[in-house]
């Protein structure tokens, strides 16, 4: 059985990009382009890996970690991936629960092998 | 319908008249204006959504085929390939619309900057094979600054490497904006680009331009620099700025006399980087170019030149720092010499502001501990410098000196200060000759040591042995301290002049304690200055030889006491001072001195109340002093001031001059005023008390009253003749007219103070209130 792969980024052209290379890897993939379409879906079911941009509308990727964690309650595997590489971003994901923090530009060959990872954890 | 402006009556006195159509025309122009240009704002408007929207879905319409050319692989089924081929057959058509065209590069673009790796590469060489580049030709040969940034900038972030000929005419364009672009293209593009660009560049390198370039170097794959010590020699210094920041930053330690020679340059920023790669590489050579350039430099530089020296120097730089330390005056700079000071030589300027002595901590009396590592460090530090320390300079050298303590068998502390400090003359200069057979010893010239008193060497810089120099800083400190210290002690200004009044010629040795009568005792001085002296002795600080050599009879001699000390040659020369040597003097025993002081007190406060004591004391004491003054006391007490009934008795002969009461309250010096003016004025009224002061009162009164009285008594007899003669006439023969006979009147005209009884007391008074007013 494939998978879940949840991607939360405003970004079109990447999420696209990102979605088909998961979906080319064997990954069902739900893309999400803000925090309040991400919190929906996570009410209603918890994929097996969240991959989401730390910036976003309505709700950041840090605010997302925090609530998987804190409110969900829920061990899912979380990547971050950020276009500033910032320590104190870095640092807050990781305290947070985050499992991994990929910095852009993003080689989607590298995230693939890093969800893969992740998820056989 | 309009009035013409000729038409239109303005008076001065009421309003205008302003005509309401010509109002309505306005009102509807500026509403057509306003119409106009809210359409023209909603027309704009739309078109920019629509065109965003238009863009976004052709991005949403070639997201997909790029993702399928990003990621196709050989691997792939065929209908897979057939796909792909009608992708690109699709792609090729859309993009022959220039919208398309440009939402195509434009999503090309977007990706470059999020993608890595692989995908990276396969988007770029699809922007190349659709042939996009094209488009950014086309910009660059735009007349706009903007469009021609742009295209530089596209061609930059696809690599298109085949642009580099296109993209170096713009490095010198005068717009700056094209230029730092294609600056950054050509050192992107190829790696020759980086050359070209320090050869032409004329403009000035921008710091952050520089940070951008490197940048651009620094991520460039499989990058080798060049030799960046190529352009140092350019003409533009920002070129030479921007080559030793690189050579910095790639380490390039080959051009090391180019660098050096570099700190000479007119620029400062230069002279700074250069100083810095000279610290980086550590060129030890440079530090003679360094010190060339430090006189003429700027304080930043200075600073930065202070810094590399602590960085490269040696201990043979330290003569040239420390002549900037005497020479330098701004702060900072100074401040920096004693840090690179210490750099070089570790502690070897000791801190010296606010630093409290080490008096003020000896008043904690627990801290035994700490006197002992004192006392241990400041021995050590008397021994060290006689053994290492070089003294060139005709320095003053003070030993550790003493605490004078208590003399407790009587010997004036004074007296053992003075000697102390002979002492320690004497070895000061037994020191120096010691210092002197030093140099001897070592590699110096033994002439230029010889001569080297004769020699004005206060030019030279101080020379210290290498290993000794802490103990040397830490001795001259001492030094000072013990000046002060002895300064403190051994001022001696406040001793009586002693002087001898018993000359003693039997040996010292025999004189018991009980005749020496110290007048004042001093602190624990002596001892400890004896104590600290044998201390001294002991650690063969100041040679026993030196100490015995010293003639101490001829020091007490000077003082002229004509005492004999017996000055053994095993004796301890201190040891037969203290036991020995006699300074006599007439002093005045503490418990007679008290009672002085006692009586002096009664006779300024007291009255006939103590009479009492005073008898006491003139019955108990043995001392003529005291006993003569406790009579003087009791005689000026025991009079009594008489009643104006015994005043005037005949019984009290003394009452009958009105000088009585105040001769016997005053002083010696008013007693001797009043009795001249008694000799002046007086009558038979003042011989009983003129008899009385001849027969009770000191030499000088008896003589003065024995005057007074012969005048008084010479002038009563003028008087009494014509007196006797009056008697012998009848009653009626007397010559009732008052007049006064001729000596009478000679006396009044030659007495300035008046003729009559009351002006002379007057005059007594005033004399008495000039005196007592000096």
């Amino acid at each position: 059985m494939s998978k879940t792969v949840l991607l939360a980024d405003d970004d079109q052209l990447l999420a696209s990009l990102l979605n088909f290379r998961l979906k080319k890897g064997g990954y069902v993939v739900h893309h999400s382009a803000n925090g309040k379409e991400v919190k929906e879906y996570l009410k209603n079911s918890m994929p097996d890996i969240i991959v989401s941009d730390i910036m976003m509308p309505y709700c950041s990727g840090i605010e997302l970690i925090d609530y998987v964690r804190n409110e969900l309650k829920s061990n899912t595997p979380i990547i971050i991936i950020s276009s500033a590489g910032n320590e104190q971003n870095v640092l807050t994901a990781f305290e947070l629960g985050a499992n991994d923090f990929i910095t852009k530009p993003v080689s989607p060959t590298e995230l693939l092998v890093r969800i893969a990872r992740e998820v056989e954890k | 319908m309009l009035i013409p402006p000729n038409q239109i009556k303005i008076s001065l006195i009421t309003a205008p008249e302003f005509n309401l159509e010509y109002l309505w025309w306005l009102t509807i122009l500026f509403f057509v204006l306003a119409v106009i240009y809210f359409i023209g704002v909603f027309v704009i408007r739309n078109n920019i959504n629509t065109n965003n929207h238009r863009t976004k879905d052709k991005k949403i319409e070639f997201s997909p085929m790029i993702n399928e050319f990003l990621f196709f692989e050989d691997s792939n089924s065929k209908e897979e390939k057939m796909n792909y081929l009608n992708l690109k057959v699709t792609i090729r058509e859309l993009i022959k619309n220039d919208f398309d065209r440009n939402v195509l590069t434009e999503v090309l673009l977007d990706l470059r900057k999020d993608l890595s790796g692989e995908s990276q590469s396969v988007l770029i060489k699809l922007y190349k094979d659709l042939g996009l580049h094209h488009d950014a030709y086309k910009k660059i040969g735009s007349r706009k600054w903007q469009v021609v940034s742009s295209g530089i900038v596209e061609l930059t972030t696809m690599e298109v490497d085949e642009s580099y000929g296109l993209i170096i005419k713009f490095i010198n364009h005068r717009q700056s904006t094209i230029r730092k672009q294609a600056e950054i293209a050509v050192v992107n593009l190829r790696e020759e680009g980086i050359k070209y660009f320090l050869d032409n560049t004329k403009f000035k390198i921008a710091e952050w331009q520089q940070l951008k370039l490197l940048d651009v170097l620094r991520h460039k794959p499989n990058y080798t620099p060049p030799q960046f010590a190529l352009w140092l020699t350019s003409t533009n210094t920002h070129v030479v700025l921007f080559s030793l920041r690189l050579i910095k930053y790639y380490s390039q330690n080959g051009a090391e006399q180019s660098i050096i020679t570099l700190l000479k340059h007119k620029n400062r920023d230069i002279q700074a980087e250069a100083i810095e790669c000279i610290k980086d590489f550590h060129f030890v050579s440079a530090l003679t170019t360094l010190k060339l350039v430090y006189s003429k430099a700027s304080h930043d530089i200075k600073i930065a030149i202070l810094d590399a020296i602590g960085e490269l120097g040696t201990i043979a730089d330290v003569p040239f720092l420390e002549n900037l330390q005497l020479t330098e005056r701004h702060f900072n700079i100074k401040g920096k010499v004693i840090g690179t000071l210490n750099k070089i030589d570790p502690e070897r300027i000791m801190p010296t502001k606010n630093i409290s002595r080490s008096d003020f901590y000896k008043t904690e009396p627990n801290i035994d501990s700490h006197y002992v590592e004192d006392e241990v460090i400041s021995e050590s530090i008397i021994e060290e410098p006689l053994e290492n320390i070089v003294v060139v300079s005709d320095e003053e050298i003070i030993i550790e000196t003493v605490d004078v303590t208590d003399n407790g068998n009587g010997i004036v502390a004074a007296e053992e200060e003075l000697k102390v400090a002979i002492i320690e003359e004497d070895c000061i200069e037994n020191l120096e000759e010691q210092s002197d057979n030093i140099i001897d010893s070592t590699t110096i010239n033994t002439e230029v040591v010889t001569n080297i008193d004769e020699i004005d060497l206060s030019f030279l810089p101080h020379v210290h042995h290498e290993t000794e120099w802490v103990e040397k800083n830490k001795i001259e400190e001492e030094k000072l301290e013990l000046k002060q210290h002895i300064d403190e002690e051994l001022s001696i200004d406040f001793l009586p002049l002693v002087t001898a009044e018993i000359p003693i010629k039997a040996p010292v040795s025999t004189f018991t304690q009980e005749e020496f009568e110290p007048l004042f005792e001093l602190d624990d001085d002596y001892s400890e200055h004896k104590k600290v002296i044998e201390t001294a002795i002991l650690n063969d600080v100041i040679p026993t030889k030196e100490i015995e050599s010293i003639d101490w009879s001829s020091i007490i001699a000077n003082n002229n006491l004509n005492t004999t000390i017996e000055v053994g040659d095993d004796l301890n020369p201190f040891d037969s001072l203290e036991e020995n040597a006699v300074f006599v003097a007439n002093f005045m025993p503490q418990e007679e001195l008290d009672t002085m002081v006692l009586l002096e007190n009664i006779a300024e406060l007291g009255d006939c109340r103590e009479l009492t004591i005073l008898h006491e004391i003139a019955n108990n004491n043995t001392s003529d002093l005291v006993i003569e003054r406790a009579n003087e006391l009791i005689t000026k007490f025991s009079y009594e001031t008489p009643r104006p009934s015994e005043l005037f008795s005949g019984e009290n002969a003394l009452a009958e001059s009105v000088f009585t009461d105040i001769y016997n309250l005053a002083d010696q010096e008013t007693k001797l005023i009043l009795l001249n003016e008694i000799k002046s004025i007086g009558d038979e009224k003042e011989i009983h008390l003129l008899e009385s002061i001849i027969k009770t009162a000191s030499e000088k009164l008896v003589e003065q009253a024995t005057e007074a009285l012969e005048y008084i008594k010479s002038q009563l007899e003028i008087t009494e003749q014509p007196e006797t003669e009056t008697e012998e006439r009848s009653l009626f023969e007397v010559d009732f007219e008052l007049e006064l006979n001729e000596s009478i009147k000679r006396r009044i005209a030659s007495n300035d103070n008046g003729s009559t009884l009351f002006d002379q007391l007057c005059s007594l008074s005033n004399s008495l209130y000039k005196k007592k007013n000096g």
